[in-house]
């Protein structure tokens, strides 16, 4: 008989590569152990597609259970489970589908997804406090920089994809017609929570690269002369008076110190 | 090691907390003792989960019952997973944290599905050695639940019942019942379960799981995926007079019905129970 780490990892072999003989040399000669490891491979690829269904819940829909069954195979044999909580288990999946070069819709897709995943358990944030807007507006503005909630994620693609994801929710109607056909258009959305709620915002192509570089730690200065340079009178207060709309500041640093909101417990 | 016993939930029937049934249990707390859930499911910094979890909580006794620590694994304890835990066992206080005699790693890799351990000697003192360690960390005596097994290790001697109870003997820990597994496990593997039943220690054993399982071919599968069946409510009844009432939990996980379906299926234990508790008086 192995000792026990021989037969754990003789079993993970069986699993993972098929190499049967160590660990059926292990069970019972009644002619069963093929069958048995067949049952517990099964049971663990089907436990690993169904996390990548929960994680990718507009992909699966999109592409239907037998095609998101190849790919959770896939995934399953290059990018092995390293966690007993399986939060992250999908992380890879987005760059797995760009491996085997799916259609790159669904590649975005799933990079809209996993943002989405992340965002719903991110660190919740209180909102900012009005001194620190304060703070902000009456600071030279070369020395203003804005930390956002992890709440918030700004991602760019090459198409609106997430038109297709907002037809893929299950409040959408089944009904109607997903268009794939997607124009090929600089997007750039924010995916934030709030209530709880994940939610896609779409943002004019300029200010989401304003407010993805602010983000990044631009100051306030340098994106609207940025934003002056990039288009002619270009409504910076409208631009800031969206940045407040979606809540997502977090803090406030005035170069020389920091005004933040602690997180909430 | 020093471990305080946590508040008992009363001998009544509760339900699987799954988030497909939030939204109706906020609106309408259903009539139940008591719920369990799969700590994983809120190691995540915030957001809903966690809040609903604290509004539930507000209303019900909780049980944490885990499925990621591989207690059996000969790879070192995750701490990561350890402490994340322990967080969630300060914060929501549940009356039992309870996880599987079972593995699901090595060499770095996870399976994330309950595999078998041999019972041996080396087995045994791997298992307690682990089951001291979690319970050191979170400064409290943790369940262990009986799995469901789907091969036979040709070196396992010794019997299941007895590897349970003398584990229970040289940590402290308590015992989840699941009788489902130990119904699947009896017929995929032709055994008597109330020879494996007669073995526990009546005291250690502490909660109850109540499930349904699935066919495939002459294969029982513990999908927790339908009804309790009716065997398994038989053994239930006699498990509830060999050890006495226990805190009992409806277990669906997959193909997940109504909540009412859960809540009927509680009212069946809590009447089984209730005959339990009059018997007793």
């Amino acid at each position: 008989m192995p000792r026990l780490c021989e037969l754990q990892q003789a079993f993970a072999e069986a699993v993972i590569e098929g190499k049967h003989s160590a660990v059926t040399s292990a069970m019972a000669a009644d002619g069963s152990a093929l069958r048995s490891l067949a049952l517990y491979r099964r049971l663990i690829r089907n436990n690993y597609a169904q996390v990548l269904k929960i994680t990718y819940p507009a992909l699966h829909r999109l592409v239907g259970a037998c095609y998101f069954g190849v790919f959770a195979r896939g995934y399953f044999k290059h990018f092995p489970s390293i966690s007993g909580d399986l939060f992250r288990y999908g992380h890879h999946l987005p760059a797995w589908l760009q491996r085997i070069e799916a259609p790159p819709l669904l590649v975005e897709l799933a990079r809209l997804e996993w943002a989405c995943h992340e965002v719903h358990q991110a660190a919740d944030s209180a909102p900012l406090a009005p001194e620190q807007l304060q703070a902000m507006v009456s600071a030279d503005p070369s020395r203003v920089t804005i930390q956002f909630h992890q709440t918030a994620r700004f991602l760019s693609f090459h198409v609106p994809v997430h038109r297709v994801w907002q037809a893929l929710q299950p409040d959408a109607s089944p009904d109607a017609a997903i268009d794939l056909q997607l124009p090929e258009e600089q997007t750039g959305l924010i995916v934030v929570r709030s209530d709880g709620k994940v939610r896609v915002i779409p943002l004019a192509w300029l200010d989401y690269r304003l407010l993805e570089a602010l983000s990044q730690g631009a100051s306030i200065a340098s994106i609207e002369r940025f934003a002056r340079e990039a288009e002619s009178g270009f409504d910076f207060t409208r631009l800031m008076t969206t940045l407040l709309n979606l809540q997502v500041m977090a803090g406030i640093s005035v170069k020389e110190g920091i005004c933040r909101t602690p997180p909430v417990s | 090691m020093s471990v305080q016993h946590p508040a008992p939930i009363p001998a009544q029937a509760g339900i699987g907390l799954r988030a497909q049934h939030f939204r109706e249990i906020l609106d309408a707390p259903p009539p139940v003792a008591w719920m369990e859930t799969h700590p994983e499911n809120y190691f995540g910094n915030g957001g809903a989960p966690l809040r609903i979890l604290e509004r539930i909580r507000a209303q019900y006794p909780l049980s944490l019952h885990g499925v990621g620590l591989s207690l059996g694994s000969t790879d070192p304890i995750d701490h990561a997973h350890l402490r994340k835990l322990k967080t969630l066992i300060d914060r929501f206080e549940p009356a039992f944290v309870s996880e599987h005699l079972s593995w699901s790693s090595i060499g770095s890799r996870f399976f994330n599905d309950l595999l078998p351990l041999p019972y041996t000697t080396e087995s045994l003192e791997h298992l307690c050695a682990r089951i001291d360690e979690v319970q050191t960390v979170l400064k409290r005596p943790i369940l262990i639940e009986n799995i469901t097994r789907y091969l036979t290790w040709r070196d396992s001697p010794i019997p299941e019942g007895s590897f349970m109870a003398e584990a229970v003997k040289r940590t402290g820990c308590g015992i989840l019942l699941d009788l489902n597994n130990v119904y699947v496990n009896a017929v995929n593997f032709g055994l008597d379960p109330l020879e494996f039943l007669t073995t526990l220690p009546i005291e250690a054993v502490q909660e109850i799981h109540l499930a349904g399982f699935d066919r495939f071919g002459r294969m029982l599968i513990d999908t927790h995926g339908q009804p309790v069946y009716p065997e398994v409510w038989g053994l239930y009844e006699w498990a509830t007079h060999h050890f006495g009432p226990r805190p009992t939990l409806i277990e669906w996980d997959t193909n997940l019905p109504p909540l009412s379906v859960l809540v009927e299926q509680a009212t069946q234990a809590d009447a089984i129970l209730g005959g339990c508790h009059a018997a007793a008086l």
